[in-house]
C-alpha cells in the first residue's frame, strides 16, 4: 500500500489566517480566546471564546464569494482549503481530476444559522437563501462545485474527532487505489447550538481553558478550519503536473499511523480503553514503539475528564510520557476542526523541529502528576502524535514523521 | 468490495425481518409522507430507547439483530451513513434554546441530535471498541460508509464489519425541505408517484444495515463496485455510467439482468433516470422503489437492502416494474443507480455470491 505524504497545508483560527501567522503565535505562546463578541448569543461578550480574526463579510471579500447560502463554515473552509492548495502548487488539471479527493468534517455546518434554521422552518412559504445550507455536508457541496472536482467526496462527522478521521480516510482512499490525492481537513464556526449544549453539559469554562491544570474548569469554544493535501507515492513520483519532476514539491510529513476506536462508554464523557486503544492502535500501524513518540498534541480540553483520562491513558502506554501539550490553550475547541488544525501544528512541530507551549498551566494533576510543556523549545523531533476525542465516545490518533 | 451476509431494514413497508417481509402489501402515503414502521425494539431497554431520537432507534434496531447474530464475533467495525442524524432531537434543543433565552437547557436533546450519535450507540449497547466512523455526505453519506466498509474488508477481507444508512424524516426537516421543493404541493398516493409531472417527491425514511466481508462463505451478495460523483449535467452522468459498465461488467463478462434505480417523481431529475435508461440494453428489466420507501438522503441504503433480497430470490413486486424487458426467473446482476436531487449520484452493482 502506498505512503502518504502531506505536501500542502492551510489553516485559519483565532490566533492566525495562514500557516506563517499561526506558526509564529504558537511559537510566541500567544492566546487567541478572548469575550467573544461577534456572534449571536447571549454568551457573547459574556465566556470566552476563541473566535477567527475575520468577519463573514470579511471573509466574503477577501475570497471574492458572492454567491448566496454561503456560510461562515463554508468561508472558514474554503480559507484553509485556497492556502493549501496553493501551498501544494496543485494545479487545475489534479483539481478537477477524478483522482483527487476531498473529504471534510463538520459538526456545525449551516447549524451556525441557528436563528435562520429556525425562522425557516417555521414558514410556510418562501424561506431564506440558506435553506440549502444547514447540514454539516454543505460545506463540501460548495467546494466540490466552487472547484469542479470530479472525484470522491465525503463528509465526516464523529463530533469532536471528526477532521482526524478525514485525514484517517482521505489516507486510506490512497492506499486503497481509489485516489491518488485526497485534500484532506474541517471546519466549524462558533453557534449557538453548539454553545448551549456544551453549556447545558457544563463544560464549558467560564475563563480561558487551562488543559491539564489541576483547577482546570471546562473548554473554550474556538472556530476555524484547516486542510492538507495528502499525495501518494505515485502523484509525488510524478510531481504537479507539467514539472515532470518531484523536485517541487513540499514533503512536510508523512502521515505514518493512525487508529480509529470507540471508548463504548458514555455518550458524552470518556473511560480510557477508546483513547488507549487509539493510540496504541496508531503506534501499531507505523509499526513504532512507545518511545519513539518525540511529541503528543495532546486532546486536552481542559475539561476535567477529558485531561484526567487522557493523562491516566498516556500514563498506561507510555509509562513516561513524552513531552506533550495542547494547543485548546491557544485556540479553544474547534470541533470538527479541531483534528485538522491540530495535525497542521504537529506537522509544523516536525517541519521546524519546535514545540510550543501550552498555556494557562499551573499545578499537575495530583493523581498524575504530569506537567505539559510549558515553554517554546527547539528539539529533534521525528515522530509526533496528535489526539482527538469526541463525544459519543470516537477516539482517533494519528503519527505524522519527519519525511 | 464486499460480501454481505446479513441484512436487516426498517422502512414504511414491511421489511423487518422479524415479521417477515412483504412488499407486496404496499403500505400507502399519508399526507405526502412515507413514515418507517418501527418494531417493538425489545433489544433496546427501555429507559435507553425513551431517550432514542427516531434515527437513532432505527439504526440501533437494525444493528442489534445482526450483531447477535454474528455470534461471538464482534463486527471490527461499525460504519454509518446519516445525512441528518437525530433531527428531532435538534429542533428540541432548539426549541429549549428560543424558548428558555439560553438559560437551563438539559442536555439529553443536544447528545442524542448528534449524528454520531447512531454509530456511537451501537458501540455503547454492543460494548464494541473497535473503528467506528459517520459519514454524513446527505445524498451520498451512505455510498461513503460503504465504500468505507469496501476499503477495510480489503484491508482485512476476514473481517466483520457492520455498515448501514439511516434517516429519519422529522417535522422540521421536512418544513425545511418543503421549502426546497424536495416534496409534492399537490397531494399525492405513493402508487402514483410515477404518474406525476411535478417538481418534488415524497418525504421518506428508514435504515437498513448490512453485516459484511470479505468471503463468499455463506454470504448473500456480494458488492462487486461503488462509485459515486457530483456532476448537473446529464451527458457526463450517462458518460460515467459507460465507463461503468464497461469498467465493472464487460471487462468481466457480466451483463445486468436488472436495472434497479432511485426514480422518484421528481419531474426536475428524471431525465437523469432517462439518459441512464437509454444507455443500457432494452432488454434489461427496470425497476424502481422509492415509491414504497419515499425519498430521503440515504434511500441508497434500502435500494440496495431490497437488491440484497431479490438476488436472494424474493420475487421482483409487480409494483416495482418499470420496463418488463427480458425478465429473469431470479435475479444474480443487479446494476442499481440514485440520485439525490440531480446533483449526487452513484452506481453499485450487487450480485449473487457466485460471481
Amino acid at each position: 500500500m502506498s505512503r502518504v505524504f502531506i505536501t500542502g497545508m492551510g489553516v485559519i483560527s483565532a490566533i492566525g489566517v495562514n500557516i506563517p501567522e499561526n506558526r509564529k503565535a504558537l511559537a510566541t505562546g500567544q492566546c487567541g480566546i478572548t469575550k467573544g463578541t461577534s456572534f449571536p448569543s447571549r454568551y457573547a461578550g459574556e465566556l470566552p471564546f476563541a473566535e477567527a480574526p475575520l468577519s463573514t463579510e470579511e471573509l466574503k471579500e477577501k475570497l471574492t464569494i458572492r454567491d448566496a447560502g454561503v456560510t461562515r463554515t463554508t468561508l472558514l473552509a474554503l480559507h484553509a482549503l485556497e492556502e493549501a492548495i496553493l501551498d501544494a502548487g496543485l494545479s487545475d488539471e489534479e483539481l478537477v481530476s477524478s483522482d483527487t479527493a476531498l473529504i471534510g468534517a463538520s459538526t456545525v455546518g449551516g447549524m451556525c444559522l441557528m436563528d435562520e434554521m429556525y425562522r425557516d422552518a417555521h414558514k410556510t412559504s418562501g424561506g431564506s437563501e440558506f435553506l440549502a445550507s444547514y447540514d454539516c455536508a454543505s460545506v463540501n457541496m460548495f467546494l466540490q462545485a466552487h472547484f469542479k472536482m470530479n472525484g470522491i467526496v465525503n463528509t465526516i462527522n464523529t463530533a469532536c474527532s471528526s477532521s482526524s478521521n478525514a485525514i484517517l480516510y482521505g489516507a486510506r482512499l490512497i492506499k486503497n487505489g481509489f485516489a491518488k490525492r485526497a485534500i484532506v481537513g474541517g471546519a466549524d464556526s462558533l453557534s449557538k447550538f453548539t454553545i448551549n449544549g456544551f453549556n447545558a453539559l457544563h463544560i464549558l469554562s467560564p475563563e480561558v481553558c487551562t488543559p491539564f491544570d489541576r483547577d482546570r474548569q471546562g473548554l473554550n469554544l474556538g472556530e476555524g478550519a484547516a486542510f492538507l493535501v495528502l499525495e501518494g507515492e505515485e502523484a509525488v513520483a510524478t510531481g504537479p503536473a507539467g514539472s515532470g519532476a518531484t523536485g517541487d514539491k513540499n514533503f512536510y510529513a508523512e502521515l505514518t499511523g493512525y487508529c480509529n476506536t470507540n471508548d463504548a462508554y458514555h455518550p458524552s464523557s470518556l473511560a480510557g480503553d477508546g483513547p488507549y486503544l487509539a493510540m496504541e492502535g496508531a503506534l501499531s500501524s507505523a509499526g513504532l514503539q512507545p518511545g519513539q513518540i518525540d511529541f503528543i498534541n495532546a486532546h486536552g480540553t481542559g475539561t476535567e475528564n477529558n485531561d484526567a483520562v487522557e493523562s491516566e491513558v498516556m500514563q498506561r502506554l507510555f509509562g513516561v510520557p513524552p513531552a506533550f501539550s495542547s494547543a485548546k490553550s491557544n485556540i479553544g475547541h474547534t470541533l470538527g476542526a479541531a483534528g485538522a488544525v491540530e495535525a497542521v501544528y504537529s506537522i509544523l512541530n516536525l517541519v521546524h523541529q519546535e514545540i510550543y507551549a501550552g498555556l494557562n498551566f499551573t499545578h499537575p494533576i495530583p493523581e498524575t502528576g504530569l506537567h505539559p510543556v510549558v515553554t517554546y523549545r527547539r528539539m529533534p523531533i521525528h515522530h509526533v502524535m496528535s489526539n482527538s476525542f469526541g463525544f459519543g465516545g470516537n477516539c482517533t490518533s494519528l503519527i505524522f514523521s519527519k519525511a | 468490495m464486499f460480501y454481505i451476509h446479513q441484512t436487516a431494514c426498517i422502512s414504511p413497508q414491511q421489511t423487518f425481518s422479524g415479521t417477515g417481509i412483504d412488499l407486496s402489501r404496499e403500505y400507502e402515503s399519508a399526507d405526502n409522507r412515507m413514515k418507517a414502521l418501527e418494531p417493538a425494539y425489545p433489544g433496546i431497554p427501555d429507559n435507553i430507547l425513551r431517550r432514542m431520537a427516531k434515527a437513532v432507534r432505527m439504526g440501533v434496531g437494525t444493528a442489534l439483530p445482526l450483531i447477535r447474530t454474528a455470534g461471538e464475533k464482534m463486527p471490527e467495525g461499525i460504519i454509518i451513513g446519516t445525512a441528518n442524524g437525530g433531527m428531532e432531537e435538534s429542533v428540541k434543543f432548539l426549541k429549549q434554546i428560543v424558548g428558555y433565552n439560553e438559560e437551563m437547557l438539559t442536555p439529553g436533546n443536544f447528545v442524542q441530535s448528534i449524528p454520531n450519535a447512531i454509530s456511537s450507540q451501537i458501540s455503547l449497547l454492543s460494548k464494541n471498541k473497535n473503528y467506528n466512523a459517520t459519514h454524513v455526505h446527505r445524498g451520498l453519506a451512505f455510498e461513503n460508509a460503504a465504500l468505507d466498509a469496501a476499503m477495510q474488508v480489503n484491508e482485512h477481507p476476514g473481517n466483520y464489519y457492520l455498515v448501514g444508512g439511516v434517516d429519519e424524516m422529522a417535522s422540521f426537516h421536512y418544513n425545511l425541505e418543503y421549502l426546497k421543493d424536495s416534496y409534492k404541493k399537490e397531494g399525492i398516493s405513493n402508487r402514483r408517484l410515477y404518474e406525476t409531472d411535478t417538481p418534488g417527491s415524497l418525504a421518506g425514511e428508514g435504515g437498513a444495515m448490512f453485516l459484511v466481508n470479505g468471503l463468499k462463505d455463506q454470504a448473500l451478495a456480494r458488492l462487486q463496485a461503488l462509485v459515486t460523483f457530483h456532476s448537473e449535467e446529464e451527458g457526463a452522468v450517462a458518460g460515467r455510467l459507460r465507463v461503468f459498465l464497461e469498467r465493472h461488467l464487460a471487462s468481466g463478462g457480466l451483463a445486468p439482468d436488472l436495472f434497479l434505480t432511485g426514480e422518484n417523481g421528481d419531474q426536475r431529475i428524471t431525465h437523469f433516470y432517462r439518459a441512464n435508461e437509454a444507455v443500457i440494453d432494452d432488454n434489461i428489466p427496470v425497476a424502481r422503489f422509492k415509491h414504497v420507501c419515499g425519498e430521503y438522503p440515504t434511500a441508497a441504503a434500502f435500494g440496495l437492502w431490497l437488491a440484497c433480497q431479490l438476488v436472494g430470490g424474493l420475487p421482483l413486486p409487480g409494483h416495482m416494474v418499470k420496463r418488463a424487458g427480458i425478465a429473469s426467473a431470479n435475479y444474480k446482476t443487479i446494476l442499481f443507480y440514485n440520485t439525490y436531487k440531480g446533483q449526487q449520484h452513484s452506481y453499485m452493482l450487487l450480485t449473487a455470491p457466485s460471481l
